[in-house]
């Protein structure tokens, strides 16, 4: 499972001094809620499926080791931090050393979240499928392993669809497949004693680069639109117009 | 002159919105550069090609047809070998793509096949020359990232909405060309399709929710809710902890601390007052609007949009206003 | 000695040392448990000793049975020096106290020992009509217990009646033998006068024989008994840390970086020997579960059963691992509650634990840790301590609680609150009302005479937040210079404690010490009971410690002190029904500041009180964590409680705790009822001029 740490998203974000990322004082980070339930999905087929392997793999700077050590914490048996400066923004670059690293593993099934929250991107998972030449599933909402096939049902724009793949997959798991598993205090201290490996990410030419961040305009402050069935056509009308949802 | 390459996206014969959206964005970077041509592709079963016209009318100077009868249903793996042939053999400064569901999935592919570098769910692109400008909204929308990307073919994906489609008629020139890989060898096969009304929409995957309170008084009058949420087309039903508890909806319906925390594009909320627990559960929700008697209600703090009024009239007047907008749209 | 004498010695010999075999045997499986200190404060637990022991101070809170109890207690006491004497004088006749006593004082002696026969006797008898006529619901029990009770009864009995029949036969055999004083015996000796003094001489023999012998059977069998209380309830009492106020109910220490095989406990061999010995002290009376408001609306939950069933654990595991023997008797009279857990070869008794096989999670999740059982049981056992150290195991070994618990755990982690809310947004309520924050004033080089802690109930829930501006303005208008810490505030860490999640509450209690002690806070109010008992009581154990006052405290004072400038007239009438926070009252015994705050606050207002009331006020439901839990089964406790304080009649419900706010309005409005809940601060601010 490759996973990413994030900061919280109920945090009010601010940018930092130079303005081309996030002012991280204050922000909690902890691994991001789809990695988590990659993590779980994880532990669960290994539990079923087992006795095998769980790795959980993270690029980034030292800090995410914290992150590798609640997947272990969870459960995963070992962990590899592929060392970069900062986090980096290319998406195909961040793939392309989970895939350098990945190949010739020997992993039956690589999980992703569905995308991280920091990037909200939906890449990295699908190109390390496509650089490692292995099937890929995007956004599975159930994932099932039978006799070396895998069965997964991804919810799309207003349909279910069911598909089938061969292994090794790369698959990206959506929410509420299953609840990640609150590490115990006995998982905890086990994780401390579990190994991590740190090796330099092979990222290769890393060629998006943030330029600049900014706060979006602030959303307009809630108001009453009216009383009764009398504000209903006012109502519509904002909802179409203004929060275009309808 | 540098061209853009469009994958317009289809779904069985019919070009999707998105994928006029997106020849629009494409139209508006080359006009930007002060040339350069855009070349729309589309994927399709046969008969696909038949649409090409309306591609042009929204600004497309070549549109390439690859009509197949698999592609019926999405082929994945045959579609990006597909367009990232045409992308080598042609050669483009850009590539683009909607960010939907397909178009996540094939940005990434052809980003690897390709080795070229990709931005997602762009609301906005210009620059020229070696480095394109792409304004990206990251954190949950809560933070807009601007992107510098250099080198070329850039694979940008368009988010959904982002640009408008518009008019700029031309008589595009049509090609065809034959799928890149065989469909029949995808890794991954469609077993089957769910409609939405088939299977009961999870709260937590819902863009639409609709979520009574105690102020329905008692579960037949959950009927209200439920003929609201098909009014949208197909939202889910929720419901707080009082109702749950008093046994008026499953346990399964409740939101809140305890319940499921969701997050969808609209949640309604009717006739609940916004006990802690609850909020805790939707606050997130990109748009609330709540309805109650009360003004006074905490519900109506968070709301983006309140109606202070009787649930029991304001809500079938919703419904019926929700169901006329969504036929006329 | 006659051979009488000398057979006698031997069976009171062999009696005596087959007890003290007993007893070293139950106080070896005990000290499987952990050890644990339990000497401090000796005055104290001597103390406790005579008010709830030779006093029986718990025991009457119940008045009936309690009466019936303390009868036999006392009784025994007395009429022990009358067996003394009666086993010394049967190894060496002719002894008597008479031989050092006066004879006013040995009279009055002899009269104790045949009123009290007589007192006992009576009490038996009521006692067998409670069990067999009555059917009190507490009393519920296993065919093996009701058995026990009948025999522990006869006995008893028949003690008494062999007492008074030998007396009766003696005054045949040996006129004047018998001092006036004996009146009962010497009644019945009228009544066997026609009895020839022969053969009244071999009915004494016969009667005092039957009553030594049962003395030492009654003696042997307590070892068997659920009445083994008799010897260990006075020890238990001694050894109990349920009664001083402060730091009972305080959750034990735990020290997570020891190296230890698992956290919390699963089995008996994980609780301490106090908590084992509290199991060789119940009774079974029930009174816990009579009073457990999980138990009361029908949830999975007998305080009862969780120490029955360790005593039951106990009696399994502890012959086994101690290669015990002796316990071939043991099986026929250890009696259980609750589902079998069927162990019945010793590989399964290995196997086995208290946890899951005898206690369920249900049951431990169910627990309010209101102490209403703490409170009521006679002889000082602390249920919930056994509870908590269960759901320690559960989060902390197995990670095992309700799915729900799980965004609480997750937002106190990275929200520093139980709910998912901004810590941006912590002093919200406050905007407009000029309070500085710490850092404002510690900037200014100031400082505060009170910090003022809001809790995350009075900065993020929309009812609270009323609380806690109306506490505001009232220390505003007695001009009482106090400051927030503002987004420096987040949660100590008291909801994950008392879930089981001591990690995550150490990790948050350690940090928020470091923010007072870094404003070297002094003085803290708080209107919350659960933040004022966790920041006042707890604290301590981890270096933390400040005066924490609760608010209905500091109101009261502020009152009392004229200080707060209330309006003058009247106000118009209420009925007040006062609703007692648990971790106010049982935890920390106060009682009366809040009803005395309302009745200084409005002069014209009418204190109603429920049935159950002051330390025996049934909970909201919200505590031990129930407030991030799913209430499914049975009926909603703040419903239960709700009705209760409806059925006085009351317009106004007054709280003092935000959780019982939330509790009793949900609870009013699932009645749809018109009663308004109101805290005591706001009461008290609606009168400010």
């Amino acid at each position: 499972m490759c996973i990413k740490r994030t900061p919280d998203s109920e945090s009010r974000f601010k940018i930092g001094a130079g303005r081309s990322a996030i002012d991280e004082t204050g922000l909690k980070f902890d691994m991001d809620d789809f990695a988590s339930y990659a993590v779980e999905v994880a532990l669960q087929m290994n539990e079923k499926q087992g006795p095998g392997e769980t790795v959980a793999v993270a690029v980034g700077p030292d800090s995410v080791q914290e992150t590798l050590r609640k997947a272990m914490s969870m459960g995963a048996d070992r962990a590899v931090q592929l060392k970069t400066e900062t986090t980096p923004f290319d998406g195909l670059a961040v793939a392309k050393a989970i895939a350098a690293e990945l190949n010739g593993g020997g992993y039956d099934l690589i999980l992703f979240g569905k995308y991280a929250f920091d990037t909200s991107a939906s890449i990295v998972g699908t190109a390390v499928a496509e650089l490692l030449g292995v099937a890929c599933v995007t956004a599975a909402s159930t994932l099932e392993i039978a006799n070396g096939r895998g069965t997964a049902r991804r919810e799309l724009e207003g349909a279910g669809e069911v598909v089938q793949f061969s292994l090794p997959a790369v698959v990206t798991i959506d929410e509420g497949i299953a609840r990640p598993r609150y590490p115990s205090l006995k998982g905890i201290m086990a994780a401390k004693k579990k190994p991590l490996e740190t090796k330099p990410a092979q990222l290769g030419p890393v060629r998006v680069t943030v330029t600049s961040m900014e706060l979006p305009p602030d959303r307009p402050p809630g108001r009453i639109v009216g009383q009764g069935a009398a504000a209903v056509p006012e109502l519509v009308r904002l909802l179409q117009t203004e929060a275009k949802v309808l | 002159m540098p061209n853009i390459l469009v994958f317009a996206e289809s779904r069985g014969t019919e070009l999707r919105k998105v994928a006029l959206e997106t020849v629009t964005a494409a139209r508006t970077v080359v006009d930007a550069w002060g040339g350069g041509e855009v070349h729309a592709l589309v994927a399709g079963a046969p008969g696909v090609g038949a649409k090409a016209a309306t591609l042009g009318q929204h600004g497309a100077d070549v549109v390439i047809t690859c009509e197949h009868p698999a592609y019926a249903r999405y082929a994945r793996e045959s579609i990006a070998a597909t367009i990232a042939a045409r992308a080598t053999s042609a050669g483009y400064r850009a590539v683009l793509l909607p960010f939907s569901a397909q178009g996540r999935d094939l940005g990434p592919r052809l980003a690897a096949k390709l080795d070229a570098p990709i931005v997602s769910d762009a609301i906005e692109v210009s620059g020229s020359g070696d480095s394109l400008v792409v304004k990206h909204p990251g954190y949950a929308n809560k933070v807009i990232v601007t992107l510098t990307v250099a080198g070329a073919p850039a694979v940008i994906s368009i988010r959904p909405s982002a640009y408008s489609p518009k008019d700029a008629p031309r008589s595009a020139k049509t090609e065809s060309m034959q799928p890149a890989a065989d469909p029949a060898a995808e890794r991954v096969v469609v077993k089957e399709i769910i409609e939405g009304a088939k299977g009961k929409l999870d709260l937590g995957e819902a863009s639409v929710i609709v979520s009574g309170g105690r102020g329905l008084r008692g579960p037949e009058n959950f009927k209200l809710v439920e003929d609201l949420a098909a009014a949208f087309g197909n939202a889910a039903v929720g419901a707080t902890r009082a109702v749950t508890d008093e046994g008026w909806r499953p346990h399964s319906d409740q939101i809140g601390q305890t319940g499921r925390q969701v997050s969808p594009q609209l949640y309604v909320a009717v006739g609940i007052s916004g006990a802690i627990q609850h909020l805790a559960g939707m606050r997130t929700s990109k748009t609330i609007v709540a309805i109650n008697k009360d003004p006074d209600a905490p519900i109506f703090k968070i709301a983006d949009y309140g109606i202070v009024g009787d649930v029991f009239e304001v809500v079938p007047a919703l419904t019926t206003a929700v169901r006329e907008a969504r036929k006329a749209h | 000695m006659t051979t009488e004498n000398v057979v006698f010695l031997v069976v009171v010999a062999a009696a005596a040392g087959f007890f003290a075999l007993n007893v070293q045997r139950l106080v070896h499986y005990m000290r499987l448990g952990h050890a644990e200190p339990r000497t401090d404060r000796p005055a104290h637990r001597v103390w406790n000793v005579l008010r709830v022991g030779i006093a029986q101070a718990k025991i009457l809170r119940e008045p009936i049975a309690g009466a019936m109890h303390a009868t036999i207690f006392w009784g025994f006491c007395v009429l022990t020096a009358g067996t003394i004497e009666l086993i010394v004088a049967g190894i060496f006749p002719g002894f008597g106290y008479d031989r050092f006593l006066p004879a006013g004082v040995y009279g009055a002696y002899q009269l104790s020992q045949d009123a009290f026969a007589v007192f006992v006797l009576g009490a038996v008898a009521f006692a067998y009509y409670r069990r067999l006529v009555l059917h009190p619901r507490r009393l519920e029990g296993d065919n093996v217990e009701h058995l026990d009770a009948y025999i522990i009864l006869g006995m008893i009995g028949m003690l008494m009646v062999t007492l008074l029949l030998s007396g009766g036969f003696l005054a045949v055999a040996r006129p004047g033998a018998l001092t006036d004083t004996r009146f009962a015996s010497s009644a019945l000796g009228a009544a066997l006068a026609r009895v020839n003094p022969e053969s009244a001489w071999v009915g004494y023999r016969i009667t005092w024989w039957a009553h030594a012998l049962l003395v030492l059977t009654f003696l042997n069998y307590l070892p068997y008994s659920k009445h083994l209380h008799v010897a260990s309830s006075l020890f238990n009492v001694f050894f109990s840390n349920t009664s001083w106020k402060g730091e009972r109910a305080v959750m034990r220490p735990m020290d997570l970086e020891a190296d230890v095989e698992q956290f919390g406990a699963s089995d008996v061999d994980d609780l301490t020997w106090k908590n084992l010995l509290d199991g060789y002290s119940c009774t079974e009376c029930g009174r816990c579960t009579a009073a457990c408001p999980a138990n009361i609306t029908g949830k999975p939950l007998s305080p009862r059963k969780i120490i029955v069933n360790t005593r039951q654990r106990l009696m399994e595991k502890g012959p086994l691992v101690r290669d015990d023997r002796m316990e071939f008797l043991r099986p026929m009279f250890v009696h259980g509650e609750g589902a079998d857990a069927g162990t019945k070869t010793p590989a399964q008794v290995l196997e086995n634990r208290l946890l899951d096989n005898y206690i369920s999670e249900d049951e431990l999740w169910a627990c309010t840790s209101c102490r209403a059982c703490v409170q009521e049981c006679p002889v000082s056992i602390d249920q919930l301590d056994v509870i908590n150290e269960m759901r320690r195991y559960l989060v902390l070994s197995e990670s095992r609680f309700p799915a729900e618990v799980q965004p609480t755990f997750e937002s106190l982690e990275r929200n520093g609150s139980p709910w998912a809310f901004n810590r941006a947004d912590r002093a919200q309520w406050a905007q407009g009302m000029s309070i500085p924050t710490m850092a404002e004033l510690d900037a200014r080089g100031e400082r505060p005479d009170v910090l003022f802690w809001v809790g995350c109930m009075g900065s993020f829930d929309d009812r609270a937040k009323k609380i806690t501006v109306a506490f505001a303005r009232i220390m505003q208008a007695c001009g009482i210079r106090f400051a927030i810490l503002g987004q420096e505030e987040h949660c100590h860490g008291d909801p994950a404690r008392r879930l089981g999640n001591e990690y995550l509450y150490q990790m948050l209690a350690k940090d928020t010490i470091q923010t007072l002690n870094r404003y070297q806070v002094l003085t803290i109010v708080t209107s919350c009971p659960h933040c004022f008992h966790q920041l006042g009581n707890e604290f301590p154990q981890l270096g933390g410690r400040y005066e924490v006052i609760h608010h209905s405290t500091y109101i009261e004072r502020l009152l009392q002190e004229g200080r707060a400038p209330l309006v003058s007239e009247e106000g118009k009438r209420l009925t007040v029904a006062y609703h007692d926070s648990c971790y106010l009252g049982r935890y920390n015994d106060i009682y009366d500041a809040p009803r005395e705050a309302l009745r200084r606050a409005l002069p014209v207002v009418t204190l109603v009180e429920p049935p159950r009331h002051r330390d025996r006020g049934l909970c909201c439901g919200a505590g031990g964590g129930r407030m991030f839990m799913e209430e499914r089964v049975g009926k909603r406790i703040n419903a239960e409680r709700v009705d209760e304080l409806l059925a006085t009649g009351a317009d106004t419900i007054a709280v003092a705790c935000p959780f019982c706010m939330t509790m009793m309005n949900d609870g009013a409005r699932s009645r749809d009822a018109s009663v308004q809940v109101l805290d005591i601060a706001e009461v008290v601010a609606q009168q400010l001029a």
